[in-house]
């Protein structure tokens, strides 16, 4: 009754209308593409299943890819799902393509990386600004099952993965001569297309760097290919290098302009970025089964006691990546200009809440987290080992603070508490939204919607504090957080402005404080944008839990836990580990 | 073994204060990826007791040192706080008060906006040990040497079966010795975990060999780990013992860890010139 009286304000005829009219088309497609994968792929403890988890797991303890998985993926149309519907696929939406991509996460991260998402990483400049001929070959690649490789050119602090990077010198007369090595690219032994961000500037501009599409096989002998790099994280994968010496490109190449490259990365790269937080909830996933499955096996009674608070924190703690990604990822459809700091921010907080939740279930999962390789309970060893891969590290993170650094001074002077809220579709599973179209993406500016989300829901949650329980914790959470969003106000503005005030490491710990801020935002938000229909995720216990520890990593005065929220989101826990479902915000029936 | 955790871990320098040595720090982090220190509370008092700006060197702890009314408590409270800040400040390159130390839900340390660098403290009488890594995760944790940890009464809580067994055949002096040493170290790999002792100490385990080098061990004595962790045991002052776990995710990171370096100059650029022409702000 009280959630009803939040949305009263909210909710109208039309909304609904959208809605239904929204699933019914692409999104119900995409659901059904989603099942069907999870079919295809099987019960994943099965251990004669050829694409269950213990299959997998070996693959991965031989340093192979799975081979059998990756022919059934292709064969099931997977490369499909990358290239956007206007240009021959399937890609309508980055929140659907995320729906349709959890089954194979779940799974396997390395596998959804290695035989997925990074073809979708590189061809996205070509959808981004590519030309007719660019796509339509780019399309068709993808489409008859081969991948793309992404080359990056080289970030602040690089690791292995980011390090080094290729020269395209402008030849007189049109074209290209590209020179350079690199030894850890994914894919780059069986890819059909390269994605080269080059160097085609020595100095250091931001118009330094120009993007080519290179087909190895038009390529002549002065292309080398170096042998495979073997990983500790996502052992299976196969990561190589290549060397260009002096080699001839065309001047057809060039995707987008000269001296677009670092444009083109900061456009694509939100999608990214989503894309990788949302798909690795879905594979932290299957670890919180594995210790749900060891905290409860063999027991009569309940769950052992000092076991509640990691198993529902992590559990809060998903669903709170979840929320934060989704948002995100719904977003980009629905205001692509202003999406690119989220994105940023999500996967800034994202991949390290994962890596906790991983540390965490390592102590629910005691012993049996070193039964390697087995389904039951491989699945913390190999996710430990995959996920800083996924994350990029350092080198990652802090690519997505060079996104938000230079913008918060500007938020905090005309944009937090002062924009208006974003349209409510935006935090409404199955609400239609516009189609993805990475030309749209902007890379700078808009303001700030999620937080205006923040301000509008503590003011809304305010109003039925009276109400008693735990919506008045949540609304005294949603104050607490709004409290240090007019902090971060105060502290960005008293940093001097100007570009070399920049390289202040102030900076960098108000992007962390900011990005915790967002996804106390996006918790709040997708807790109000729920209709009725999943009566745990519309009861204010899960999002009381996950934003009592988002504050508690940003340090600010919280109040106290309800005692009943934990066992809530213990029993929801539960009950989707016996019924077979997902632990996410969608909570998707799972092959068994 | 030996020779791997020597390779891998750099042994604990002794910071007498705010001095360092941080130059074998940075070096330390540049060459091996991590580095330690160890140091005495008491070395920091002239440093605690001088320094005006002592609350913002504390920012969010400076709460905690104001109520913690024993002064030998707070002392050692506040120095171990700036051993933190000023290690991590070492291999940041920037000034320890412009860190935030802030904790995780489970308790562990880190630096806020910083990821290039995981840290790890612990501290028992009046020494201070600070782990830092540039690879991964890392814990540190010390004992007294002279600690006496009776098998008899801990070795079910303690130890996995196979370190019993070894252990059980030891004579008893060297029976409580490496039961410390085990100790040391299951403190150190659950504090890199960011665990504590949530973590079950007999569901993992440790060669029981006298030498501080080891791999992780499951239950029943088999490897549990891939070669990500290496672990060393040090004596300090002769009076303690420190034991080391470090983690490595094979990203084979950047040796740099400047602050004043890591966020990428094009996005950056590119970034703010789409701002300040939304936004026009004065420079200064």
């Amino acid at each position: 009754m009280t959630k009803e009286l939040i949305h009263a304000t909210m909710a109208t005829t039309q909304i609904h209308a959208e809605r239904i009219a929204g699933r019914a088309a692409e999104e119900t497609d995409a659901l059904r593409r989603a099942a069907r994968l999870e079919a295809l792929l099987g019960d994943p403890y099965d251990p004669a299943n050829p694409h269950g988890l213990r299959a997998l797991f070996a693959a991965d303890e031989r340093h192979e890819p799975p081979a059998a998985t990756e022919r059934l993926l292709v064969e099931a149309g997977l490369g499909a799902e990358f290239v956007p519907a206007e240009f021959g696929g399937r890609l309508t939406r980055a929140d659907l393509l995320v729906k349709v991509l959890r089954p194979v996460f779940r799974r396997d991260l390395a596998l959804g990386f290695g035989a997925g998402i990074t073809s979708l990483f590189a061809t996205s400049a070509v959808w981004a600004a590519g030309t007719p001929a660019q796509r339509r070959t780019t399309a068709d690649l993808l489409l008859a099952g081969g991948r793309a490789s992404i080359v990056h050119h080289e970030l602040a602090h690089s690791n292995a993965i980011l390090r080094d990077e290729f020269t395209a010198r402008p030849r007189p007369g049109g074209g290209f001569t590209l020179a350079g090595r690199k030894d850890v690219i994914i894919n780059a032994a069986v890819s059909g297309t390269y994605v080269v961000y080059a160097r085609t500037d020595p100095a250091r501009t931001p118009l330094s760097h120009s993007v080519l599409l290179l087909e190895p096989g038009e390529l002549t002998a002065a292309i080398s290919a170096l042998p495979r790099v073997f990983t500790a994280g996502m052992r299976g994968n196969l990561f190589s290098g290549l060397r260009f010496t002096d080699c001839d490109i065309p001047a057809d190449a060039l995707v987008g302009r000269m001296g677009e490259g670092v444009a083109l990365a900061l456009r694509t790269y939100q999608v990214n970025r989503c894309v990788i937080a949302a798909t690795a909830v879905a594979a932290a996933g299957t670890v919180l089964h594995s210790a749900v499955r060891a905290a409860t096996t063999g027991r009569s009674r309940p769950i052992a006691r000092r076991l509640h608070k990691p198993l529902a924190g992590v559990f809060a703690d998903l669903l709170a990546c979840d929320s934060m990604a989704t948002v995100a990822l719904r977003a980009l459809s629905l205001l692509p200009d202003r999406t690119h700091i989220l994105a940023a921010a999500v996967k800034y907080v994202v991949p390290d809440l994962l890596r906790e939740s991983l540390e965490e279930l390592a102590g629910v999962l005691g012993s049996h987290g070193y039964e390697h390789g087995t389904p039951e309970y491989g699945a913390l060893d190999k996710l430990s080992r995959d996920l800083p891969v996924a994350g990029l590290g350092h080198a990652g993170t802090a690519a997505c603070q060079a996104v938000i650094v230079p913008q918060l001074r500007t938020l905090a002077e005309s944009a937090w508490f002062r924009d208006a809220e974003p349209p409510p579709e935006l935090f409404r599973s199955g609400a239609g939204l516009p189609r993805l179209d990475y030309r749209l993406l902007g890379i700078a500016g808009g303001g700030d919607f999620l937080a205006a989300s923040l301000d509008g829901a503590a003011a809304r949650l305010a109003e039925v504090r009276n109400v008693g329980g735990q919506l008045a914790v949540l609304a005294d959470l949603a104050e607490a957080f709004v409290d240090e969003l007019r902090a971060l106000r105060e502290q960005c503005r008293a940093i001097p402005p100007g570009a070399a005030a920049l390289a202040d490491p102030a900076w960098c710990v108000l992007s962390d404080r900011y990005s915790l801020v967002l996804a106390a935002a996006a918790i709040l938000a997708t807790w109000e944008g729920q209709d009725g229909s999943e009566p745990f995720l519309a009861a204010p216990a899960w999002a009381v839990l996950a934003l009592t520890r988002i504050g508690g990593r940003l340090g600010i005065p919280l109040p106290e836990l309800p005692e009943d929220c934990r066992a809530q989101v213990l029993d929801e826990l539960v009950r989707r580990y016996r019924t077979g479902l997902s632990y996410d915000l969608d909570s998707t029936e799972l092959a068994q | 073994m030996e020779a791997e955790a020597a390779r891998r871990i750099t042994a604990p320098v002794h910071a007498t204060g705010p001095e360092g040595p941080w130059h074998a720090v940075r070096e330390g982090l540049a060459r091996r990826g991590n580095a330690s220190v160890f140091t005495t509370w008491g070395e920091w008092l002239p440093a605690v007791l001088a320094d005006p700006v002592l609350r913002p060197l504390l920012g969010r702890d400076w709460p905690r040192y104001r109520q913690t009314a024993d002064p030998v408590l707070r002392y050692r409270f506040v120095a171990s706080r700036l051993a933190v800040k000023y290690t991590a400040a070492a291999a940041l390159g920037t000034s320890p008060a412009q860190l935030d130390l802030a904790y995780k839900i489970g308790g562990r340390p880190y630096l806020r906006g910083f990821d290039q660098i995981d840290l790890s403290l612990t501290h028992t009488d009046d020494l201070i040990a600070v782990g830092i890594s540039r690879t991964g995760r890392i814990g540190i944790d010390t004992e007294p040497v002279d600690r006496r940890l009776s098998f008899d009464l801990l070795q079910d809580q303690v130890c996995t079966p196979a370190e019993r067994d070894t252990l059980a055949a030891l004579p008893e002096a060297e029976q409580t010795a490496g039961m410390l040493r085990l100790w040391t170290l299951k403190e150190a790999y659950t504090k890199a975990l960011g665990q504590g002792l949530r973590l079950d100490f007999s569901s993992f385990g440790f060669a029981t060999g006298s030498s501080g080098d080891t791999g992780l061990l499951a239950p029943d004595g088999t490897p549990a780990a891939h070669g990500e962790w290496v672990f060393g045991t040090y004596p300090v002052l002769g009076r303690y013992l420190v034991s080391i776990a470090c983690h490595d995710t094979g990203l084979d990171t950047s040796r740099d860890t400047a602050a004043a370096t890591m966020l990428d100059e094009g996005f950056m650029a590119m970034v703010s010139g789409l701002i300040r022409t939304e936004n026009p702000v004065p420079e200064p």
